[in-house]
């Protein structure tokens, strides 16, 4: 019993082996291999221009590799859109920001409940027609803190309350591996912090999460397993005090401060 | 609060009620009466631009086509084959929905000007086939002594005027919906639609089949209403006319489209007094909507509403 269960734990939820992926002359992403762990908070590092975007793209359907293996719980990932990866459990948010930003804070998280709408068509015509997931989607909004912004529209917030809509939206489809893309990005400390207690909530209610970050803080103090690239490769894997302690990592990456 | 917005849509459902019921009697020629008609049969039309344009986000330049199949299709149905009226709409409109779910297949992958030139193209063709398929369509000579399915002006008034108010009903539920929120969802943003679990394919094939099924509907209408069927009613200026009532109204909300057509039809009407500038008041009034009410009227309306208040 405890044996399975340990091996329930350690089972890769991603697996990605040897993807590939170049435009035009540039191979954005070279031969790169990862396992996400079932459950981990796993980070994804590197330089700019290092292609985690691009892994990140190609790991959500926005882009097909150009050869490599890909599997979701042991399902091939290959070939298939982003809107059925998103119907097997996989979300993500975006390095520049996409929101619905027309549309109402509400009206953006309830878009999210897409999935699990079980309103017949017929029953969209007649009034009443709205849905049950009003609530839930109120309470995403309170959780990200954005609970009293309900009926605002959402090019209105400010930028870290964007990503933060953003996180809501996307957990509205229940995922399983949340993928977000750089979310730290124009925070300031404070709303860094939040965000931080907020991604080890979403990893605690048995949502696998990885992360494109550059935000050193926030990569050390919440990720298990880092993944560090540059150039497009794969360049070390291991938990956040191997990856300080990485000669090579510190070379291509973390620069001379972090090596005396 | 939702019990105040039934009210409120309620006592706005009565004043059009009463507005359409007492129309045809405000305006009692039969040169009015005529324009009342044609009033209700652009509404209808400006409704099935709004979904595609206004809520889905898909520049369709094709609208015309639809409403010309509508009316060829019904026509031709009820005075070749001799089918009943009713009957016969019922056909055109599934005619030019499915025509609208497979113009929607094929553009599926175009976007913005893309897909205006494919929809644009598609109106063309469309017309080329009504001209030259004379064997069905009789062509340019047209098609003679078409009945309407009620025996005057009033009652045909009364009935697409009806049918606009329930279709105006039908829609405003919809896009309040889910369906709403997920047509919207593929206006603002396909990549994050798509990253939500949105196939934007086939809810673009909805909006573009539902679109096509209303404007078939209001064509059905008025080949009766003219008594004759020439392919010039179905030309390219006509989507452009129902795209300007859309945006002048306002675009993706459900009353500007009714205001644009309500206005584009009658201020061509009511510009006659001044003969040869007419055509030219009405395409600077066009161009002062878009310069200086981007939004609409109903942009506009809201905006002059918050100042003084």
């Amino acid at each position: 019993m405890g044996r399975s269960q340990k091996k329930i734990l350690v089972t890769a939820l991603l697996k990605a082996a040897n993807l590939n992926k170049s435009f035009g002359g540039v191979r954005a992403v070279y031969d790169v291999s990862v396992d996400v762990p079932a459950g981990s908070i796993f980070a994804l590092i590197g330089p700019n221009g290092a292609g985690k975007s691009t892994l990140l793209n190609l790991l959500s359907g926005v882009y097909q590799p150009d050869s490599g293996s890909l599997f979701f719980n042991q399902a091939s990932l290959i070939g298939l859109p982003a809107y059925e990866r998103a119907r097997l459990g996989i979300a993500r948010t975006f390095q520049k920001i996409r929101l619905f930003k027309q549309l109402t804070l509400l009206e953006n998280v309830l878009t999210g409940f897409h999935l699990h709408q079980d309103v017949p068509l017929w029953k969209c015509f007649l009034p009443g027609g709205a849905g049950r997931f009003r609530g839930e989607a109120m309470d995403l909004l309170s959780f990200v803190g954005l609970g009293n912004r309900a009926n605002d529209r959402a090019g209105a917030l400010s930028y870290g309350q964007q990503r933060m809509l953003e996180i809501a939206r996307a957990l509205a489809t229940r995922p399983k591996l949340f993928m977000l893309d750089e979310p730290a990005a124009g925070l300031n400390a404070a709303e860094v912090e939040f965000l931080l207690k907020r991604l080890q909530n979403i990893n605690q209610q048995n949502v696998t999460v990885l992360v494109v970050e550059h935000n050193m803080d926030l990569v050390m103090n919440v990720a298990q397993r880092v993944l560090v690239m540059d150039h497009g490769v794969r360049l070390f894997e291991g938990n956040p005090r191997e990856v300080q302690a990485n000669p090579r990592v510190i070379e291509a990456y973390l620069g001379g401060a972090f090596a005396s | 609060m939702s019990g105040g917005l039934t009210r409120k849509k309620g006592t706005v459902f009565l004043i059009a009620l009463i507005f359409i019921a007492a129309a045809p009697w405000l305006l009692s020629t039969s040169y009015w009466r005529g324009i009342l008609v044609l009033c209700a049969m652009n509404v209808l039309l400006a409704l099935s631009l709004n979904l595609v344009l206004g809520y889905t986000g898909q520049l369709n330049l094709g609208q015309s086509a639809f409403f010309g199949i509508g009316a060829y299709v019904s026509t031709i149905l009820i005075k070749t084959y001799g089918w009943n009226f009713w009957l016969a709409a019922l056909a055109a409109v599934a005619a030019a929905g499915l025509v609208g779910v497979a113009l929607a297949a094929f553009a599926v992958r175009l976007r913005g000007h893309y897909l205006a030139i494919a929809s644009l193209g598609f109106a063309v063709i469309t017309y080329q086939v009504l001209v030259n398929w004379e064997s069905v369509t009789q062509g340019v000579r047209g098609m003679y002594g078409i009945l309407s399915p009620v025996p005057n002006a009033v009652a045909l008034f009364y009935l697409v005027a009806g049918i606009g108010l329930v279709v105006y009903f039908l829609l405003d539920n919809l896009v309040r919906s889910p369906v709403g929120d997920t047509l919207r969802a593929i206006r603002e943003d396909e990549v994050s639609a798509a990253a939500l679990g949105v196939n934007a394919a086939v809810w673009k094939a909805f909006a573009f089949g539902l679109g096509a099924a209303i404007a078939g509907l209001a064509g059905c209408f008025y080949p009766g209403f003219v008594g004759t069927l020439v392919p010039d009613a179905f030309g390219i200026v006509e989507s452009f006319t129902m795209m300007a009532m859309v945006i002048v109204g306002g675009m993706g909300t459900m009353i500007g489209p009714v205001i644009g057509a309500v206005v584009l039809t009658f201020l061509p009407e009511l510009l006659r007094g001044f003969g040869e500038l007419r055509l030219m008041i009405y395409g600077v009034a066009l161009t002062l909507v878009v310069l200086f009410m981007p939004g609409g009227i109903v942009q506009a309306w809201v905006g002059l509403k918050k100042r003084f208040s």
